[in-house]
């Protein structure tokens, strides 16, 4: 089985909830050969995929206005980015539509987006329309989820969709991929390497 | 990689665990120790009484009591002695081990050490606990016993010895410890009075030289000119203790930079040749103030035991092979490793928690005292770790005379000294430069014959951790010469480009706020004083290792520290991402050496194995450099946007770097099939290999450039098109320059076009 390591960035605003859906979506996956990482800024995780391994090298990014300027040091060579917004908060959403352009000017070609709409369990406070949100992430080719890291909704499928969508090794064509942006083929961000 | 000196540490603590109240290997006063062997002799009727006492009484005397507190009796079924020892243990508080006695020497049955006599025995264990699950423990007056006055003669028993009370009481009523000269009669068991460590010295040795250089001599330590030659020869870090004695920094002082120091070292490696001669063991860093004094012990005739196990630093094949002719017998040198004297020789990396590195372990045991011969034994004898053989190997390839990789160093580490940034090469060239060239001599070791056979005993280890391991390896050889130049090349540029002092004028203006003003979010914590103190701590010692690996794996502990700290007042379960850790490490580095951080960055960024880009270190270099680059862009009242101009002009710079990993497979077919191309070539890396690397660096320079320049406005579509006609042009010309590329890898994938693609145009 071959080990495919899968360098995925988180994007979005401050406080919609990027490294509470990281933590859920390692929790359970208790290695003991496998030595925890120092903090939740980076994390890892291992899933199967097919006849593949997933591992999943989760970067985590400051959202804070301030930093922004910083993230393409962090998603460079990524092979996927989750875009989280906050349903609560349309302000959030509107941060996203401006990661989406960024990414599509800076970001890696070919790399799969994925759209988390955080806090799903608050939908009575919610300010950002599920279908709004599915129809924006349509036009870009994007993954959609609404997800609660609190309730542990829907964190394990944005990453299966994720798997779904990282070009399949050694496909000319490429024809697996779905990605948001038809630009080179195979994923620079994917190192494989067989599995001992 | 990083995984290796944690288990290692793991390891001895879990070791530490087992023997519980008696650290293996902890000698006590090493004074002391001297007279134990006497004192054990002196009061043998207390801890071997004589019958009636049996294993049941041993067992009942024992119960409760200390563990490595012991008792020899006999066995109930043989002649053979029985070692009792109290292990603390509720479930099974005694356990009992046979000695087995041979003609002439006496071991445990469960080891193959052997010794000349009981006493022997018994002081070894409580050296070292080897089979047992604790070290011996002797009661404390023993140690001091010289003579035992006639009227306590009664009173010593069982009940004395494993008394404890009985300490004062004993120690009042018996003789005193009298200033006693040594005897100077053979042994084999050698007690250096610094550290108690032992030495175990050939008789046949001691037979034809006779023991004058072991005479207790405190006035003329350096009594043994030819021995205390070989430990110099061989041990130089013992006394410089890493890069603390070298002059400062390199980046901090450029002038402490020499071509002495620049200049590639070399040792003299005489492959050591006396398998019967020498079973000296070095005793510790500390024995060369001291005077070599020993325990006296009355036997020359000391056998030549089976093939001893656990205790593996006695090599087997030393007591295996029978003895040379005596006229050929050596004198005792150090011989830690017999497989690589130069294997002690460096490793001056300074080392402030347990060092990744074997060897510095192995110093500290020694320099602790801590004579814990199992674990030093793992890491000299046969169960050398992968990473010192191919360590070893790589420094010895490195230092022949001729040969493929030789000359590559060589030549590598005269190009480097020589080169210094100019206007037409900037410091990120140079050092990718640098970079490339590992690259290719890590091939070049790949391609070896030598390194394959040790790389094949290794089993399953994928290639990546082959990499990695053999990474480490090059830094020793390749860049540890090379560094101190780098560095200063490093500083003048970014001095020059202004960088540095932007940073000290930044950090000053920033330095006064607090975790809020610098966007973090409140309930985090920030290092308090001594927290801080140990971080400044690490990072001179990050600033100080030549390999950046090493410095990554500092990196990532002054990570931890930070992530401790932010934790340490946090409501329970409060999880703090990037959100919160970028302002808290920014918060540090405003309280640090920013100059010297941001060259340390520097260095790492580019001389980082790319492999290791996207993992735990690479994420946290990330941070680093993108703190350093937050302070020094800092602007109080810029606009965002422009800001963010200048961010992308920098990172612009940023995307040149670091791409060779896109562009290394790890498709073993195919990357096995690049590495013979590239041995059967020749010797040398030929200049279109190195072209080729360097042009992979290039490849996404190119894209990255030019999503740069489209900053604005880029539409999708035109930038489809630009991409579509540039991999139709190369398709057809990589077919005509490069056609290996086609027969390695049937399946090109669009990277390997794009470096193509580059390359052509470079040509």
């Amino acid at each position: 089985m071959t080990l495919r390591e899968l360098k995925v960035c988180l994007l979005g605003d401050t406080g919609v909830g990027k490294s509470s859906i990281v933590c859920r979506f390692v929790e359970d996956s208790f290695d003991p050969n496998i030595n925890p990482t120092i903090g939740a800024s980076f994390m890892t995780k291992t899933v199967q995929y097919q006849n593949e391994l997933h591992k999943f090298l989760i970067w985590d990014t400051a959202g804070q206005e301030r930093f922004r300027a910083l993230a393409p040091m962090y998603y460079r060579g990524s092979a996927a980015a989750i875009i989280v917004y906050d349903i609560t908060k349309e302000e959030s959403f509107q941060t996203l539509k401006n990661w989406v352009k960024e990414l599509r000017q800076h970001g890696p070609p070919n790399i799969v987006v994925a759209i988390a709409g955080n806090k799903c369990d608050l939908s009575d406070a919610r300010e950002v329309s599920e279908k709004d949100a599915k129809d924006y992430a349509d036009s870009i080719h994007a993954i959609f989820i609404e997800t609660s890291a609190k309730n542990a909704i829907n964190i394990n499928e944005v990453f299966t969709q994720i798997s779904e969508r990282i070009p399949v090794l050694d496909a000319e064509g490429g024809s697996a991929v779905k990605g948001f942006k038809l630009r080179r083929q195979p994923s620079v961000s994917t190192r494989e390497r067989t599995c001992c | 990689m990083m995984k290796e000196p944690k288990d290692e540490t793991e390891n001895n603590e879990n070791r530490k665990n087992i023997s519980s109240t008696v650290p293996n290997g902890i000698s006590g006063d090493p004074a002391k120790t001297l007279g134990l062997l006497h004192g054990l002799r002196v009061c043998q009727d207390a801890w071997a009484p004589k019958s009636p006492w049996d294993r049941h009484g041993a067992h009942t005397a024992l119960w409760g009591r200390p563990a490595g507190s012991f008792l020899v009796v006999q066995g109930s079924l043989s002649q053979d002695q029985l070692l009792c020892v109290s292990v603390g243990d509720s479930g099974e508080p005694v356990k009992e081990f046979s000695i087995m006695t041979t003609e002439k020497a006496l071991r445990l049955t469960a080891s193959h050490l052997a010794f000349p006599d009981l006493f022997q025995l018994l002081h070894f264990y409580t050296l070292s606990r080897d089979v047992l699950p604790v070290c011996l423990l002797v009661p404390s007056w023993v140690y001091t016993l010289k003579n035992l006055p006639d009227h306590l003669v009664p009173l010593l028993g069982p009940k004395t010895w494993l008394c404890p009370s009985s300490d004062l009481q004993a120690k009042s009523s018996m003789t005193p410890e009298t200033a006693e000269t040594a005897e100077t009669v053979m042994c084999t068991i050698q007690v250096t009075a610094a550290s108690g460590a032992m030495c175990f010295i050939n008789p046949l040795y001691l037979h034809e030289h006779g023991d004058d250089w072991l005479t207790h001599s405190s006035a003329n330590p350096v009594r043994h000119p030819l021995r205390r030659d070989k430990r110099l020869s061989t041990t130089r870090t013992w006394e410089g203790r890493g890069l603390k004695k070298r002059s400062s920094s390199p980046a901090e002082d450029c002038s402490t930079f020499n071509n002495d120091r620049g200049s590639f070292e070399k040792t003299p490696v005489t492959p050591s040749t006396t398998p019967g001669g020498v079973v000296l063991r070095r005793a510790s860093g500390t024995s060369k103030e001291d005077p070599l004094k020993r325990a006296s012990t009355d036997s020359i005739q000391s056998p030549l035991p089976q093939s001893p196990h656990r205790v593996s630093w006695i090599e087997d094949k030393i007591w295996l092979n029978s003895p040379l002719p005596s006229s050929q017998l050596q004198p005792p040198c150090l011989e830690l490793d017999s497989l690589s004297v130069s294997s002690i020789e460096e490793e001056s990396e300074p080392a402030l928690s347990p060092s990744p590195s074997l060897p510095s372990h192995r110093f500290q045991l020694a320099d602790k005292m801590k004579n814990r011969l199992s674990a030093v034994g793992q890491a000299i004898g046969g169960l050398m770790s992968p990473q010192r053989r191919l360590s070893n190997r790589v420094q010895e390839m490195a230092e022949r005379k001729s040969g493929a990789f030789a000359e590559a160093v060589r030549e590598f580490i005269e190009q480097t000294l020589t080169s210094e940034p100019t206007p037409e090469i900037t410091y990120t060239e140079m050092l990718q430069e640098v970079r490339s060239s590992l690259t290719a001599l890590r091939e070049i070791l790949f391609d070896s014959t030598e390194i394959q056979s040790i790389t094949d005993s290794f089993g399953d280890t994928p290639d990546f951790e082959l990499d990695s391991m053999l990474e480490l390896a090059l830094h020793k050889v390749a860049l540890k010469p090379v560094y101190s130049h780098l560095y200063v090349c490093l500083k003048t540029a970014r001095r020059d480009d202004g960088t540095l002092q932007r940073l000290e004028a930044n950090k000053s203006i920033l330095e006064d706020r607090n975790l809020e003003e610098l966007e973090g979010a409140a309930g985090a914590g920030v290092p308090d004083s001594s927290v801080m103190e140990k971080i400044l701590q690490r990072w001179t010692a990050m600033h100080e290792a030549y390999s950046p690996s090493k410095k990554v794996g500092t990196l990532l502990k002054v990570c931890k520290n930070i992530y401790h700290s932010m934790n340490a007042n946090a409501k329970p379960g409060t999880v703090f991402g990037a959100d919160d850790f970028l302002p808290c490490l920014t918060w540090v580095l405003l309280r640090s050496d920013v100059a010297t951080l941001q060259v340390d960055t520097d260095y790492m960024m580019e001389l980082l194995d790319p492999m290791q880009l996207q993992g735990e270190g690479g994420y946290y270099l990330t941070s680093l450099y993108a703190a350093l680059f937050y302070i020094s862009s800092f602007r109080p009242r810029v606009a965002k946007q422009q800001l963010s101009a200048e961010a992308h002009r920098s990172l612009s710079q940023w995307h040149r770097r670091r791409t060779l990993h896109c562009n290394q497979s790890r498709r073993s077919r195919n990357r096995r099939t690049i590495r013979r191309h590239g041995s059967s070539n020749g010797n040398r890396r030929t200049s279109e290999e190195r072209n080729s690397l360097k042009a992979s660096t290039e490849s996404s320079s190119l894209t990255d450039d030019k999503s740069d320049t489209h900053e604005s406005l880029q539409g999708l579509d035109e930038e489809l098109q630009v991409l579509k006609e540039e991999e139709e042009g190369s398709a057809d010309r990589e077919q005509v320059q490069l056609p290996e590329t086609i027969i390695t890898s049937p399946q090109i994938d669009e990277k390997d076009r794009a470096v193509r693609v580059s390359w052509n145009e470079r040509s």
